[in-house]
């Protein structure tokens, strides 16, 4: 099949982060030194080709910037120094971009000025929705009413209707890279015994993120980038669920002893969060490894939002067990106000949106490979 | 600066002698073409021997000649030459004076050997460190690494460096002699019994008198730990080129015996890395000779181990951009040499097998693991580290990576007036290359010096000519190993015995290097000792060595004419490698035949003829153009023939250059200076009639308008008709105004601009490296690169591909091709066997090609197409050659000498060749060759006789009865037929012009009367070659040789 070269590609994709393909020669380095390239996945150099050559439709359809895990082999090994590993991480965003076809990431990805807006908006119009449908400033000063001043059940309500409505959205942009990258994608018919067969690839990576171990890297398992992830995301995974799911049963007005699985649990969750994420931001910071040596304002939303979150839910609990009801109300309302917004900006718009796409890619990358073995080989 | 387009007009002092920094085969040529233009050589070298990297080479690409012997008889030339002094050990202290007439410091490190040295061997077996043997225990002395063997085998304290090492003295290395360290030992001394030993020499100073300086002190290859990755001084089993290139070597640590150093056993897989420590953001140039020496390694390696051997060459671009260069690449894939397209990453190691892994992307995008025996890092050039003491002392001008850099348009000069420079010092280049550059160097100096030319000459002394008349000839025989290229087939031991046996044979023996300085000096003294008054040498070919071994024989009193080569090795070892017995037979037939012609020897004597002063030029291009101007400079009449009626040549189309400068301007410059130099006589609108005669003294006969416009005497020939650019009949051109060639494109964009394009495609290789034109047009890939740089000046946004099968950006243009990509030109690469297609659609063009990488066939619509096509040879180039005697290769280039050592000259004696009439080449490298072959030229015109060859026709007056038989066939037409009244009648007879006859012997053959022989090859000696090969019985006794027909009258 012919494609003809679209010229424009590469100034498009450049919009949304570095992509340095200028001094590039294709020597292939790249992905010959990648442990987790293949012959179905050649990245880097393939998906930097593609751009290069003006190639939309085959980079539409790869999944392959989702299959890096931005170890920086390719970077270290680059002789003309390209940065290949930050190449793929543009190209996650401007997929990403891709994947939601109303053109609000675009706008996000590509605008300081569209970024900065869309927080301020989402939390004006998250605070004024919380005013209006949940606060009670009424709530009494004498000791600590949290569920007085934001009924657990109302913020639940709340919760779940942005969640629903955001997550519904986000499937739809899941349906499209569904269709652009194994439906139209596909180089075989993909029987439905390929998904069934491989489904339990989209559990384990979407668990485990298991494909973190298998980037070379120095050093022991329990100082790898891998654990520091897998911890990250077993403490938003338990935040998650208490907020969203067991509000009622994690938000008291009763203080329960040290021991009880609410306040253990919002412990180990809360730590890891604030732990590990003020780790990533200062790694960011420093520049230290080779993945945080490029930072696009996207990269920043995600994990400062998050820290946000994780430290002003310290603070209600904090204030809560302290016995301040002012202060617990005001942080509690702040609190409330940044992880909706952070919901609303970066769930299915941003950056958030690869807890889900990884593992997704992972999933359609095997279904796909299954339907190719299923094929009849060609003889001779 | 001197302007090079200008000469010196003042006319302050000239010594008659010059500097030459750098022993390597630049250096030497430089010495040699200096000493035989007239001019004192004093040849300073910082090691302790002449002879550089290329001394130790196995064989040379693209002809697969032995490095060691295309070289030695220039080593052996050079260390006996009168007019060349060796100063090994030297450094350059300082440098005072102006141009003409320069004061030079050289430091003389301390050699801790004096001359009496006869290079015999004893201190190295005396000397303690020789039998160390490497151990892991760190607290245990080391034995040293020997340098010539890049390490792979260990020396003594006190070493020769090489066998063939010029000056042939062993020499003591300070660092680790013991009595240096310790005060005690001196084993070494006692051993010598010449007493040639003094370690307790002092560094002394030189003075120098000298009027130029030649600047070339060569390379050392990048030290591949720059690239960790490759785990090379970790990984034993991988190794440099250079190793390799040892253990290849006959000469090498294992005689040739391709082993591996972790276990010594003999390798199966060997993989090549290509562009390591070059080609990256660290040091963005091609080192130039790294592809071609690796499918050399790989096609060596394969002859030795076996064809089966699995050699794969790991590569970006593969550079086979000079002359046979490319059919050379395509031998080596018919042989079983794979290319692998992808540049390796890392190498990891086994460590039980210490084999090597490597992960790598296949050319159908898969990926792959292999793992090898063996893996060779074919490492990039550097300047030579010792070049950087030369900076200050000579005050030049270095590059960030040490490179001294030339400025465009003058490839040989400094940028200090007086100061010339070549070889790989200036860019990283092939051997021919820094040979053409060392004798343009020459030829630059000798602008200055050739006032002072001679002056400072010695006289050749050689010791009166035993008379051997009628004496009973006493032959010695010499049976030369070399190396192992005969030894290790023939068996030299039973050559020696059997020739011992034979008849007159006074004397037999073997030598490991029969052309090697102590073996010569041997060959003399039993010549003398054993008063032997025929030798004959089996070894290599006459063709290179028969000179050398005349004048060994001369120097012992001997007439040179005396001496017989058999050839054992061309004829015999190389040829029948598998069948040793046979071979050895052989060369005993060879050896017996050899004989039997030297009992017919006699004694002949070089007649010598008057040299004419003058050149003619042929072609007023850029290549003429340079030519003339040095040769005219340096007091040469020369006769500048051109066929238009203008000069120019190609260049008249080039606008502008890589790097910004203005060929224009040189141009008017070049042509300006041509017609004020009063030495030259310029001839445009001419036809060249005739050429006629031999070297030192040629006619030529030129025509205007059908007409005779001149007839010029002359010396010497200098061939720079150029080439013209080939216009294809392919992709459109010529059906669509949008498809243009690439110099098209060039006149396009320098007077209209780029218009309204916003795509412009390039397509290279349009009608070479394909069947029918084989070679790679060298400077197309650089033409692309610099039009697409044009285009991103002239407009950013436009969009620039070319389509390319491997970018060969050889040398600093690589620097350029990096450049275009950083400004957005995208580089497609496409398939000979899948090439792009051009076709038009609603009033655009559409280029599609199928891009390997995504594995799409890509539609790319572009408003312009400009195609890369070769420059190729004129059509006329066939009859030059018939008038000129000279050659041609396949693709229809004239053929050089050879194609390493002699890349001006041509076989043909004072004809030389250079610019594009030789291969496609770039201006700056047209005037590097047309400056070398004028200097060439110029070693023809300093003299003021010629010796003749000995070995032409001769009549016999009463064996001639004038039929004429002989004159037709006469392919060089020497023979003419007299006609004299003699006793009232008239008497026919032939006539030889002694000057024009090659002594091909044709006339011999054709006469019925023994009427006319060659000497040298007389029928009776050709006769009793024949019989001898016929019968394989002991020979009787022979006859002492009859005289001759000159002898009996006298």
């Amino acid at each position: 099949m012919k494609t003809i070269s679209d010229p424009t590609l590469l100034s498009e994709v450049r919009r949304y982060g570095r992509f340095d393909v200028d001094a590039c020669y294709n020597c292939g380095s790249c992905a010959a030194v990648c442990d987790l390239a293949e012959d179905s996945a050649l990245f880097p150099r393939k998906c930097m080709r593609y751009v290069q050559m003006g190639l939309r439709e085959p980079l539409l359809r790869s999944l392959d910037p989702w299959l890096c895990y931005y170890c920086g082999d390719c970077a270290q090994t680059c002789p003309r120094q390209t940065e290949p590993g930050e190449s793929m991480m543009t190209l996650r965003r401007w997929l990403t971009a891709q994947y939601d076809w109303t053109g609000i990431s675009s706008r996000l990805y590509t605008s300081v000025a569209w970024q900065l807006g869309a927080l301020a908006a989402a939390a004006a119009l998250v605070a004024g929705l919380l005013q209006a449908l949940v606060f009670h400033w009424d709530a009494p000063l004498t000791h600590v009413a949290l569920n007085t001043f934001a009924p657990a059940r109302a913020v639940h309500t709340f919760d779940l209707t942005v969640a629903t409505l955001l997550t519904a959205l986000l499937g739809t942009y899941v349906l499209r890279m569904f269709w652009l990258t194994v439906y139209r994608g596909g180089t075989a018919q993909v029987p439905l015994a390929s998904f069934i067969e491989e489904a339990q690839i989209l559990v384990l990576h979407g668990a485990t993120q298991k494909q973190f171990l298998e980037c070379a890297e120095p050093g022991r398992w329990f100082e790898s980038r891998w654990i520091k992830h897998f911890l990250l995301v077993s403490g938003y995974a338990i935040m998650f669920a208490l907020v969203v799911v067991f509000l009622e049963w994690f938000q008291t007005d009763t203080v329960h002893p040290f021991w009880h699985p609410q306040r253990l649990l919002g412990y180990y969750a809360a730590a890891v969060l604030v732990v590990f994420l003020s780790e990533a931001l200062w790694g960011r910071i420093m520049k230290k490894e080779q993945m945080h040596k490029f930072t696009d304002l996207s990269d920043w939303a995600f994990p400062v939002l998050l820290w946000l979150t994780a430290v002003t839910g310290i603070i209600v609990h904090v204030s809560r067990i302290g016995g301040f009801p002012q202060a617990t109300y005001a942080a509690y309302a702040v609190h409330l106000v940044v992880a909706i917004t952070m919901l609303i900006t970066v769930y299915p718009f941003g950056k958030w949106s690869h807890v889900v796409y990884r593992p997704l890619a992972m999933y359609f990358h095997a279904v796909k490979k299954n339907a190719l073995r299923r094929q009849p080989q060609p003889v001779g | 600066m001197r302007d090079p387009m200008n000469s010196s007009h003042d006319h302050g002092k000239r010594v008659g002698a010059a500097l030459v920094v750098g022993g390597g085969i630049g250096g030497m040529q430089a010495s040699l073409d200096f000493a035989a233009a007239g001019i004192k050589v004093y040849l300073a070298e910082s090691g302790p021997c002449i002879g550089g990297v290329m001394s130790q080479l196995d064989k040379t690409f693209p002809t697969n000649d032995c490095a060691m012997c295309t070289m030695a008889p220039r080593l052996v030339e050079i260390s006996r030459h009168k007019d060349i002094e060796i100063i090994p050990l030297a450094d350059l202290a300082g440098i005072e004076g102006k141009a003409g007439d320069f004061t030079v410091t050289v430091r003389r490190r301390p050699r801790f050997v004096n001359d009496e040295c006869t290079a015999c061997g004893d201190c190295l077996k005396a000397c303690p460190l020789g039998k160390l043997k490497p151990s892991d225990d760190p607290k245990k002395p080391q034995p040293i690494p020997d340098e010539y063997n890049m390490g792979l085998s260990f020396r003594p304290a006190i070493y020769i460096p090489y066998a063939q090492a010029v000056p042939n003295r062993a020499v003591v290395d300070p660092e680790r002699c013991l009595y240096m360290k310790t005060g005690k030992c001196k084993l070494c001394v006692k051993a010598c019994q010449a007493g040639a030993i003094d370690l307790d020499q002092k560094e002394a100073a030189v003075t120098l008198s000298v009027g130029a300086v030649v600047v070339a002190p060569g390379y050392k290859l990048i030290d591949p730990k720059v690239k960790p990755d490759y785990g090379y001084g970790t990984y034993k089993n991988v190794i440099t080129a250079l190793e390799f290139e040892r253990l290849l070597s006959a000469s090498g640590p294992h005689l040739g015996k391709v082993m591996r150093p972790s276990d010594k056993a003999e390798p199966k897989r060997i993989a090549f890395i290509q562009c390591v420590g070059s080609r990256d953001n660290e040091r963005d140039y091609c080192s130039a000779v790294c592809c071609m020496y690796a499918t050399k390694e790989a096609l060596l390696a394969k002859e030795h181990l076996s064809p089966d051997l699995r050699c794969d060459i790991y590569f970006m671009d593969l550079r086979a951009f000079s002359k046979g260069f490319e059919e050379y690449y395509n031998r080596a894939k018919s042989h079983g040499v794979r290319y692998i397209r992808c540049r390796v990453p890392k190498l990891s190691e086994d460590p039980n097998t210490r084999n090597v892994r490597l992960k790598f992307v296949a050319e159908d995008e898969t990926k792959r693991e292999a793992e090898y025996d063996l893996v060779v890092l074919s490492a990039g050039l550097k300047p030579n580290p010792s070049s950087t003491a030369l900076k200050e002392p000579l005050g030049l001008e270095f590059d960030q990576h040490g490179f001294c850099a030339a400025k465009p348009f003058s490839p040989v000069d400094s940028g200090r007036e007086g100061i010339f420079v070549a070889g790989v010092f200036t860019e990283p280049k092939d051997i021919p290359e820094t040979v053409i550059q060392a004798s343009g160097s020459v030829a630059r100096a000798m602008e200055l010096l050739a006032p002072a030319k001679g002056e400072l000459l010695a006289k050749k002394e050689y010791p009166p000519e035993t008379d051997v008349r009628g004496a009973e000839p006493k032959v010695g025989v010499f049976i030369c190993h070399c190396g192992t290229n005969i030894a290790s087939v023939v068996a030299v031991k039973g050559v020696v015995a059997y020739a011992q046996s034979l008849p007159n044979v006074a004397h037999a023996e073997n030598v490991l290097y029969a052309c090697a300085n102590d073996s010569q000096e041997k060959i003399k003294k039993t010549v003398m000792e054993k008063g032997l008054n025929r030798v004959i040498v089996a070894a290599c070919t006459p063709r290179t060595h028969e000179p050398l071994f005349r004048n060994t024989i001369r120097e012992a009193g001997l007439n040179p004419y005396l001496f017989e080569m058999a050839n054992i090795r061309d004829q015999c070892s190389w040829v029948h490698m598998g069948e040793p017995a046979l071979a050895t037979r052989k060369a005993k037939d060879l050896v017996r035949m050899a004989l039997a012609k030297a009992r017919l020897l006699e004694p002949l004597q070089k007649k010598r003829v008057p040299i004419q002063k003058g050149v003619v030029v042929i072609g007023g291009g850029l290549a003429g153009m340079t030519a003339s101007l040095t040769l005219g400079r340096q007091g040469f009449t020369v006769h500048l023939v051109e066929r238009d009626p203008e000069l120019g040549g190609m260049m008249r189309r080039s606008r502008y250059l890589l790097g910004g400068a203005d060929p224009q301007k040189h141009l008017s410059d070049v042509i300006a200076a041509v017609k004020a130099e009063k030495n030259i006589a310029i001839h445009l609108s001419v036809k060249l009639e005739a050429v006629e005669g031999c070297v030192g003294n040629f006619k030529t006969r030129l025509s205007a308008d059908g007409r005779p416009s001149a007839e010029i005497d002359h010396g010497a020939i200098i061939v720079a008709t150029g080439a013209r650019e080939h216009k294809p009949d392919e992709y459109l051109y010529g059906r669509n105004p949008s498809v243009l060639t690439q110099l098209e494109l060039e006149e396009r964009l320098s007077h209209d601009g780029l218009g309204k394009a916003k795509t412009v495609v390039m397509i290279q290789c349009v009608g070479s490296r394909d069947e029918k034109r084989p070679n790679c047009g060298r400077v197309c890939c650089a033409s692309a690169v610099k039009n697409a740089l044009k285009i991103k000046e002239l407009s950013p946004e436009t969009g620039v591909y070319v389509l390319f099968r491997d970018v060969r950006t050889y040398g600093f243009k690589e620097a350029f091709y990096t450049e275009a990509r950083r400004k957005g030109v995208v580089f497609v690469r496409y398939d000979e066997t899948r090439k792009p297609t051009v076709a038009e659609e609603g009033g655009r063009i559409l280029v599609t090609v199928w891009e390997p990488i995504s594995r799409a066939e890509v539609v790319l619509p572009a408003d312009l197409v400009a195609l890369s096509t070769p420059t190729v040879p004129h059509p006329e180039n066939k009859d030059l050659a018939q008038m000129l005697k000279v050659p041609l290769d396949p693709n229809g280039f004239f053929l050089e000498a050879h194609m390493k050592l002699r890349p001006v000259d041509f076989a043909t004696e004072g004809v030389f060749l250079c610019g594009a009439a030789h291969f496609p080449k770039t201006p700056d490298e047209t005037i590097a060759q047309s400056l070398g072959a004028a200097a060439r030229a110029a070693t023809v015109l300093a003299k003021d006789a010629m010796e003749l060859s000995a070995n032409i026709s001769h009549v016999i007056n009463d064996g001639c009865d004038g039929c004429a038989y002989c004159v037709e066939p006469c392919p060089y037409k020497a023979v003419t037929l007299l006609e004299y009244m003699r006793e009232g009648a008239i008497k026919k007879m032939v006539e030889v012009n002694e000057s024009l006859c090659k002594g091909c012997g044709v006339c011999q053959a054709t006469c019925p009367k023994k009427g006319i022989v060659v000497r040298g090859f007389r029928l009776e000696q050709i006769a009793a070659m024949v019989e001898a090969a016929l019968t394989p019985a002991p020979l009787e006794p022979a006859p002492a040789p009859e005289p001759t027909e000159e002898e009996a009258k006298t």
